[in-house]
């Protein structure tokens, strides 16, 4: 198993690898660049301009820039934005955490209750519960996201119960670490219940779907038939091999943890990344986008590494070598 | 009791007791408190020389002060840094006397030695980029800037320079703080959104407290604030203001609606929606004018030939048409701008004729030729100019048969555009012309207009001050934004050759009515000669908390340029 993960691991380099080149070209080589939006401004000279260029050293050849960023990123450099001026690491930095607090707020939100909803769906199948379980998991996938964002947006201005967007209140600073874990949480709650609607609704119906499958099998029959309690059919039972499939869609989750909620930061002000690598792409600012689609790649095979090796433990039938 | 007669002494009593009560209890400003602000993205960085646009002047100018200012109300020049200033016989060299006792907000001196700095380490360097430096720079000659003593500072111009005072509400770098990261060649890279907030140093009325990425960030108070209210208060008045970053408009305008943010910026579609809350709400709607800037529709005159491929950029047939004046006033004649207005903005625009701006004050010129809707007389113009339907298939042809089609474009990413081109399409193709609307990426465009020059026509819009000259690049034949036919050698029209003649002319002359006669005329010729035809502004519409004293609105300058003489009513 150690064997298996470490060569995983080492054919992590050689996707980068291509992946930042990639991404690199396509940057380079489609059209406009970041210093469009000067040149429509009447009182910015061309000269000007070539100084920018020069600055960012966009006036060498391409494969040149690129190696030299390439040669920086062994010194754990990722160049600097042309917009903000500063290290892209100093750019990307605490967003990177906040956008993970809210992914994994709504990872923890979504699974937490689909699970238990599908189990309970499917232990009462076909009855007015489970029926009424479907019904509003199909108006909840049918939901976009930012339209709910915004419905609870208004009613937390109705009500005045949670804060309208943002990340901490205005005296976070002053409060001890308890107070402002809470103060974190009622910010989380809007953005995080938003992004988990619809997933938990699809999730739901996933896991429904195995528990029937798996309760419809014959060793759950044997293992009602040689008298074993109902709760230990089910949950040790049933509930171990249903949850099988579900393990590989945790993995995906784990790398869209950084990339699934761009609109709606934008809608409640959260001060993630989403929005940020949103602009950046649009205006072509280089290195900040490669950063981040470096370090979105790195999620996803960690994510997917992640999901074998899980399902590896799980599933007795899955071995990776002999 | 018997009633009190109605006695003049009464009367008098009673009128005093009026006046106590409807004279504002604002009537003598107070200290204190905070304003809350929004921001719809993050400054890109707390350097003044090196930004690059809006988001970050919206922090460094509570924080930076230039030598001179400009009063948003009468657009005037007014002294700030510097007391005051003289001007040699020939204008070519400007002498300002710093005010005495400014200090840095670390509580260092204000000097000649900072005012040096900014403008020879910082704008004329040849590391640093900055946009600052085209302002400074005529016929590729920089000003001489030296120091004569601690509080005087003279410049020397290769020529005169009418936008001079102007221009030098530049802002202002402590030197003490920044002479090490220019020595070091690492100025571009200072200042960034890393620094650590007390390290920005300004003498500007606050100064910066802290800043939350993707959130929010706060300026204080600076006691050291040089500046006293007429009443002789030492300003500003408010203890902090708080921009708090809120990128959707949805979510601001809730958060006004809801009292957390003290001011949001309207555009006409959102007014019913925050109209009826005013007393609600206890804020007021200003409507401070017609905004700065411009919006227009472009043909491409370019005649060019494409050096690499030896074909002319614009198809000559094509080339033709959009060389026809009358073509081109065909077309004035059918901007619907009430529609526009009516549709885009509620009824809350202006009609564009000028290039200046309406709220530009002196320089807007409102005897310009103005073309009304009417297609009629459109069509009239382009059959008299020989196109007409020569085949009956609805569509017009020129005199040499070629149907009139061309490529309509815009940015995709500006929905008001997208709309505004979308009604003049449909009046075009009334007329019989075929336009084809192509909604491009905004730096595809950027790249057709700047290099590649292959489009036909284009709805876009500039920004614009009230400063004639700062329009040279548009206005010059030989400028990179003279959209229609950029970079010439020599100006391919006779309107085109006196254009330039008068921004020449223009930027050497120091007095303002001899000025204004130059670019009137200026205003004239582009109404003859349509090479932008305007279409409509927005008005810009101000909700403020009405808790504010002071409050002076205008479309130059926002409605919080006084920010330091506004005050809580208590």
């Amino acid at each position: 198993m150690l064997r298996y993960i470490l060569r995983r691991l080492l054919t992590i380099l050689p996707i980068l690898l291509v992946m930042s080149l990639l991404t690199f070209i396509l940057m380079q080589k489609t059209s406009g660049s970041f210093y469009d939006t000067l040149k429509l401004n009447p009182q910015i000279s061309p000269e000007t301009i070539e100084r920018y260029i020069k600055l960012y050293q966009l006036d060498k050849p391409l494969l040149v820039q690129y190696f030299s960023w390439l040669t920086n990123l062994f010194h754990f450099e990722f160049g600097y934005s042309f917009f903000y001026n500063i290290p892209v690491a100093d750019v990307i930095g605490g967003r990177l955490w906040n956008t993970f607090v809210l992914s994994l707020a709504s990872l923890i939100l979504t699974w937490g209750v689909a699970i238990p909803l599908g189990i309970y769906a499917a232990l009462h199948r076909n009855k007015i519960t489970d029926r009424l379980i479907q019904f509003t998991s199909y108006i909840a996938l049918a939901s976009p996201t930012f339209f709910v964002a915004m419905l609870l947006l208004y009613f937390a201005s109705q009500s005045g119960i949670l804060p309208l967007g943002g990340m901490h209140s205005a005296n976070y600073d002053g409060m001890n670490i308890i107070e402002k874990f809470f103060d974190v949480l009622r910010h989380v709650a809007i953005p995080a219940t938003a992004l988990s609607i619809s997933s938990i609704g699809a999730l739901q119906r996933i896991m429904r779907g195995n528990m029937l499958e798996v309760l419809g099998q014959q060793y759950i029959l044997t293992a009602r038939a040689k008298g074993l309690p109902e709760n230990r059919v089910i949950y040790s039972h049933a509930l171990r091999n249903a949850i099988n499939p579900l393990v590989t869609i945790l993995g995906y989750e784990f790398a869209g943890l950084l990339s699934g909620a761009a609109l709606l930061e934008i809608i409640c002000s959260w001060p993630g990344l989403g929005a940020l690598m949103l602009t950046a792409v649009q205006s072509k600012d280089i290195y900040l986008v490669m950063a981040s689609f470096l370090l979105s790649g790195f999620l996803l095979i960690i994510g997917n590494l992640l999901a074998d090796v899980l399902l590896a433990r799980l599933d007795p039938r899955i071995r990776y070598e002999k | 009791m018997a009633p009190t007669p109605l006695t003049p002494k009464v009367l008098l009593v009673a009128l005093a007791f009026l006046f106590f009560f409807l004279t504002p209890a604002h009537a003598k400003p107070s200290y204190g408190g905070s304003i809350v602000l929004t921001s719809t993205s993050d400054p890109k960085s707390f350097n003044d020389i090196t930004a690059k646009e809006t988001s970050t002047r919206e922090v460094t100018s509570h924080i930076f002060e230039g030598l001179t200012t400009m009063n948003a109300v009468t657009l005037q020049v007014e002294p700030a840094l510097a007391e005051r200033w003289e001007v040699s016989e020939d204008g070519h060299t400007w002498t300002f006397y710093l005010r005495p006792g400014v200090k840095w907000n670390d509580g260092e001196p204000f000097t000649a030695d900072d005012v040096v700095f900014t403008f020879n380490d910082l704008i004329y360097n040849d590391d640093i980029a900055s946009s600052s430096r085209d302002i400074f720079t005529i016929e590729d000659k920089t000003f001489k800037v030296e120091k004569v003593d601690d509080l005087t500072v003279r410049f020397t111009l290769p020529v005169k320079f009418a936008p001079f005072l102007r221009a030098m509400s530049q802002a202002i770098l402590p030197k003490h703080k920044l002479a090490k990261a220019v020595a070091e060649k690492k100025f571009n890279f200072t200042w960034g959104l890393d620094t650590p907030p007390s390290e920005i140093v300004g003498t500007g009325a606050f100064k910066l407290s802290s800043y939350r990425p993707g959130e929010r960030f706060v300026l204080v108070r600076n006691p050291l604030y040089w500046k006293r209210s007429k009443e002789g208060d030492a300003l500003p008045y408010l203890d902090r203001i708080v921009y708090l970053i809120v990128q959707n408009l949805d979510t601001a305008m809730l958060k006004f609606l809801d009292g957390e943010v003290d001011y949001i910026g309207l555009r006409g579609m959102e007014y019913p929606l925050i109209k009826p809350n005013e007393r609600k709400g206890n804020f007021t709607v200003y409507d401070a004018g017609p905004d700065f800037g411009s919006s227009f529709v472009v043909f491409n005159q370019n005649t060019g030939v494409n050096p690499k491929t030896q074909k002319p950029f614009v198809d000559p047939v094509k080339s033709k048409w959009f060389l026809d004046i009358n073509f081109r006033r065909a077309v004035a004649h059918a901007i619907d701008k009430n529609k526009m207005m009516e549709i885009l903005m509620n009824g809350f625009g202006y009609p564009q004729d000028s290039d200046m701006s309406k709220s530009a004050g002196v320089f807007y010129n409102p005897n310009v030729e103005k073309y009304d809707y009417d297609l009629l007389k459109a069509k009239k113009i382009l059959a008299d100019a020989g196109y007409i339907d020569r085949n009956g298939d609805g569509w017009i042809e020129d005199p040499e048969e070629h149907t009139v089609e061309f490529n309509f474009s815009t940015n995709s990413g500006n929905n008001e555009r997208v709309q505004i081109a979308s009604i003049i399409r449909h009046d075009l193709q009334s007329l019989g012309m075929k336009v084809n609307f192509l909604s491009l990426e905004f730096n595809t465009l950027v790249t057709k207009l700047n290099s590649t020059f292959d489009w036909d026509a284009i709805v876009l819009g500039l920004t614009g001050g009230i400063e004639p000259h700062f329009g040279k690049n548009v206005w010059h034949s030989t400028g990179g934004l003279h959209m229609w036919y950029p970079m010439q050698k020599t100006p391919a029209t006779d309107w085109e050759k006196r254009i330039d003649e008068i921004f020449i002319q223009g930027v050497q002359e120091l007095d303002e009515n001899k000025r204004k006669v130059l670019y009137d005329e200026f205003q004239v010729i582009v109404s003859q000669q349509l090479p932008l035809i305007y279409t409509v502004l927005n008005s810009d519409l101000y909700a403020i908390r009405n808790r504010f004293g002071n409050l002076k609105p205008t479309s130059y300058a926002g409605p919080f340029h006084n920010m330091e003489e506004i005050y809580i009513n208590k």
